[in-house]
């Protein structure tokens, strides 16, 4: 059984116009322990799908959802508020694309893994909490866990900060971590850390991870599986190795393509927009 | 021909932390219709490099030259006129509240380019040059898509006529297809028109199929500076080396060559 | 603007603000034809009428020398509309300039200015306002006078800030590079981003002007009598309350009224103009 199975999601919006649908039933699935990667260009409904499987869209009074999101044998779209809301940070995770701004800057790191671990377990002890969130930095590579926890989001570097997140993404030992463009904001060098980093810590705790990306380099490298979307649309789907060798889609084609190559093939001539894009889904299964 | 040649160029910055060395002796030269990259991660100077060369940065060592003659930090209007911009973000680099004309006209209108009554219709020209519709003048920044605000901004820097273009990170806001797309207009316009582009970017997939040479910064310092084709196959330092592993690659053939430079995941 | 005037009738008190402020407007500019009784606008007397309780002759009742409350309060109202905005056509335009160069500027330019700023800012307004008037002639005019000297801070403040923070965007840059001029930049790049929240603040300004001289008049420093005014009428009545409660309550209705109008269209129009940024 998948850990996270969307089935037909659809999600308008209401606006002044009337409704605008941005995604036209879209399924995915996230088995336990699986790295998935949701790929496609701004606007293609790759953030927003993250947010439904957090339960923050449902939420709000302009978004009109139907469909199936369903994890660990809950329906998310179903659920109470209070429900939702008690998933997000224990078993289900996010790791954002600009550390440094979405850790508070008012508080310690100290103090906001204490707010982290206490959503799991809110007795936990203080002494508790600084244990394991030491050993939580050390596993990141950390080699000064202690000044780090004492220390403020803007007094440490942005790569620093990555590490922070990841390491409070998984101190509650999540089934499913989101990584909405995890170090696009950072540096390449440290952006190629990060992702390394991640890779190896979510193999130790068995968390699933559905990766967000605009980048098919990072998809590639990350990815056991990718879900290629456009316009709210899954146009491709498949083992990453499999997709790479073999992009059978129009717009998967067009946008591997695309891609500069640092072996240095020119720039191609590929349309920015094209009817074909609009092809039916071509899956290259794999998927259970 | 050297067109724009920096002299022992350093910036320092005085903060309450103490000095910052932002920019560190920086020699370099940039040749007459050619496309030079200034490669570096945040930090490295280039966005201070980049801004003693439009003037907007006084240097604090150092001289600037454009085709022999000296550049200080006050500009006249002919030397402003000679070095223009094309930034990062194309939302934020539009006027919200004037129109794509108004905003590509200013240019005409500051240097009187073309008699008064015809410079509507250079405005379109402009546009059209770079794969616009005439009649997008009259349309608002908030109603065009990112690549065709880059675009306007492409041909409002080319509207004056400048001799050196500098291109700050002009694709890496955009998407994969529309960057491809802005990439090639780009190259089109600099072999058509023979144009100088000084290429300021982190990403080297990008500067490899754009730029023939290549300047490395790091904390301030030009690390190594080259053709193309020479730092890809034999980079000379750990860090131009340690860039080109940490680019996220798509095919085999990247695969390969990434490992040869001997770094990879 | 289709899609403006959409979003501002959408909301239940947006309508409510334009209903009002429409009704404040169409009162003061047709007071000469709708008022029941038009020459009381002035200094006359009818004994024979005075002090009564609202009637079908009198709606609101009839003043200590039996002039029409209700006609009254319709020329009350174009004082309090021309005061308004004159004060506002003329602070404004003061601290949007100062403002805009602050601002932009930055330098010893933004220190002066915005310390000349600081110390209007630094007067609580009615007490500038009064000390003004202990000084000058208490007409109309010098009551004008009086609420523009305390009112353009407040637009150098507001204009100085956003084109503090304009001044860092892309645009500023790009007019700078092609080498446009610093009065190119400020009016015509910088000034246009500034104007929805002028506007708005104007709309909201025009409830605050109409009170603060509503205040002064009713300490006895603005219009003076016979003019009809809203706060020397409330003043007026407040020593015969609660008997004669006519002479107090409907000026006071009035200046709420307006009040209460053109601070929910204020608000309406900040909506409209946010969500178009």
């Amino acid at each position: 059984m998948s850990l996270l199975d969307i089935q037909g999601l659809k999600l308008s919006f209401r606006d002044l116009r009337g409704l605008t649908e941005v995604l036209h039933g879209i399924s995915l699935r996230v088995s336990a322990g699986e790295r998935v990667a949701l790929v496609g260009e701004s606007g293609s409904g790759k953030s927003v799908t993250a947010r439904i499987v957090l339960g923050l869209l449902q939420e709000t009074q302009k978004a009109l959802i139907s469909g199936e999101v369903v994890f660990d044998g809950q329906d998310v779209n179903r659920m109470a508020p209070q429900a939702r809301a008690a998933l997000r940070g224990v078993d289900i995770s996010m790791i954002f694309q600009d550390p440094t701004s979405s850790l508070n800057p008012t508080f310690t790191i100290e103090r906001q893994f204490v707010e982290v671990l206490r959503r799991r377990e809110n007795k936990l002890s203080r002494k508790d909490c600084d244990a394991k969130a030491m050993q939580m930095l050390a596993a990141t590579s950390i080699a000064d866990p202690a000044r780090v926890l004492a220390s403020y989001p803007f007094q440490l570097s942005g790569g620093m900060n990555q590490r922070v997140m990841i390491a409070m993404a998984l101190a509650n030992r999540p089934k499913l971590l989101l990584a909405d463009e995890p170090g696009t904001a950072l540096d390449v060098t440290v952006q190629a850390q990060t992702l390394a980093l991640m890779r190896r810590l979510v193999a130790d705790h068995d968390a699933a991870v559905l990766l967000i990306s605009h980048n098919l380099g990072v998809v590639r490298e990350f990815a056991d599986r990718v879900y290629v979307i456009y316009r709210g649309r899954i146009v491709e789907d498949g083992p990453t190795q499999a997709l790479f060798a073999d992009p059978r889609h129009a717009y998967t084609r067009a946008l591997m393509a695309a891609v500069p190559r640092i072996t240095g093939e020119g720039i191609p001539d590929v349309p920015e927009i094209s009817s074909d894009f609009l092809a039916p889904q071509v899956s290259h299964g794999g998927d259970q | 021909m050297t067109l724009l040649s920096l002299r022992n160029l350093s910036k320092t910055f005085k903060t309450p932390a103490g000095l910052v060395h932002a920019v560190r002796d920086v020699s370099l030269d940039v040749v007459e219709s050619e496309c030079l990259a200034i490669v570096g991660e945040s930090g490295s100077g280039k966005t201070t490099l980049a801004n003693m060369i439009l003037g907007n940065l006084a240097p604090t060592e150092g001289a600037i030259t454009l085709a022999g003659a000296p550049l200080g930090p006050q500009r006249s209007p002919s030397e402003r006129r000679a070095i223009q911009l094309v930034q990062q973000n194309p939302l934020s680099a539009l006027n919200p509240k004037r129109t794509i004309g108004a905003s590509v006209r200013l240019g005409l209108d500051t240097y009187q380019i073309g008699p008064r009554a015809n410079r509507w219709h250079l405005v379109e020209d402009a546009l059209e040059a770079v794969g616009l519709p005439r009649e997008m003048r009259h349309r608002a920044p908030s109603a065009l898509s990112g690549g065709q605000r880059q675009r306007v901004g492409i041909a409002r820097a080319l509207s004056v006529a400048p001799r050196l273009l500098v291109l700050d990170e002009p694709t890496s806001a955009l998407d994969v297809l529309v960057q491809a797309r802005v990439l090639r207009l780009l190259n089109d316009l600099r072999e058509t028109r023979g144009l100088t582009y000084l290429f300021i970017t982190h990403d080297l997939a990008v500067v490899r199929n754009v730029a023939a040479r290549i300047a490395v910064f790091q904390s301030g310092r030009l690390v190594e500076e080259g053709p193309t084709e020479a730092i890809f196959s034999a980079p000379k330092t750990d860090y131009t080396r340690a860039l080109i592993a940490a680019v996220p690659v798509v095919d085999a053939a990247e695969l390969a060559l990434r490992n040869s430079i001997g770094g990879g995941s | 603007m289709i899609r403006a005037a959409l979003i501002l009738t959408r909301s239940p008190l947006n309508l409510l603000g334009i209903v009002l402020v429409a009704l404040v407007v169409c009162a003061a500019i047709f007071a000469p034809w709708v008022a029941p009784f038009p020459d009381h606008n002035g200094a006359v007397v009818d004994f024979l009428n005075n002090n009564r309780p609202p009637s079908a002759r009198n709606w609101m009742g009839t003043d200590l020398v039996g002039r029409d409350i209700f006609s009254r309060i319709l020329y009350a109202y174009q004082i309090s509309l021309t005061l308004g905005v004159v004060v506002l056509a003329i602070a404004t335009p003061i601290g949007t300039f100062v403002g805009l160069l602050a601002g932009y500027l930055g330098g010893w330019t933004e220190a002066v200015l915005m310390r000349l700023v600081d110390v209007f800012l630094s007067i609580p307004p009615l007490v500038l306002a009064i000390a003004m008037m202990g000084v000058l002639e208490p007409t109309l005019t010098n009551a004008m006078l009086a609420v523009t000297a305390m009112w353009w801070p407040w637009y150098a403040r507001l204009v100085y800030s956003i084109a503090r923070s304009e001044r860092e965007e892309g645009y500023v840059l790009a007019a700078e590079v092609i080498g446009a001029g610093t009065g190119h930049v400020a009016f015509r790049e910088i000034l246009p981003n500034c104007l929805p929240a002028i506007i708005t603040k104007m709309t909201l300004d025009m409830g605050f002007v109409i009170i603060i001289a509503s205040s002064l008049s009713f300490l006895g420093l603005g219009v003076q009598p016979p003019t009809p005014d809203l706060g020397s009428m409330v003043a007026e009545g407040a020593r015969y309350l609660p008997d004669s409660w006519w002479l107090t309550v409907f000026p006071g209705l009035a200046i709420l009224v307006a009040v209460f109008g053109f601070n929910l269209l204020g608000d309406g129009l900040r909506e409209v103009l946010d969500v178009d940024r």
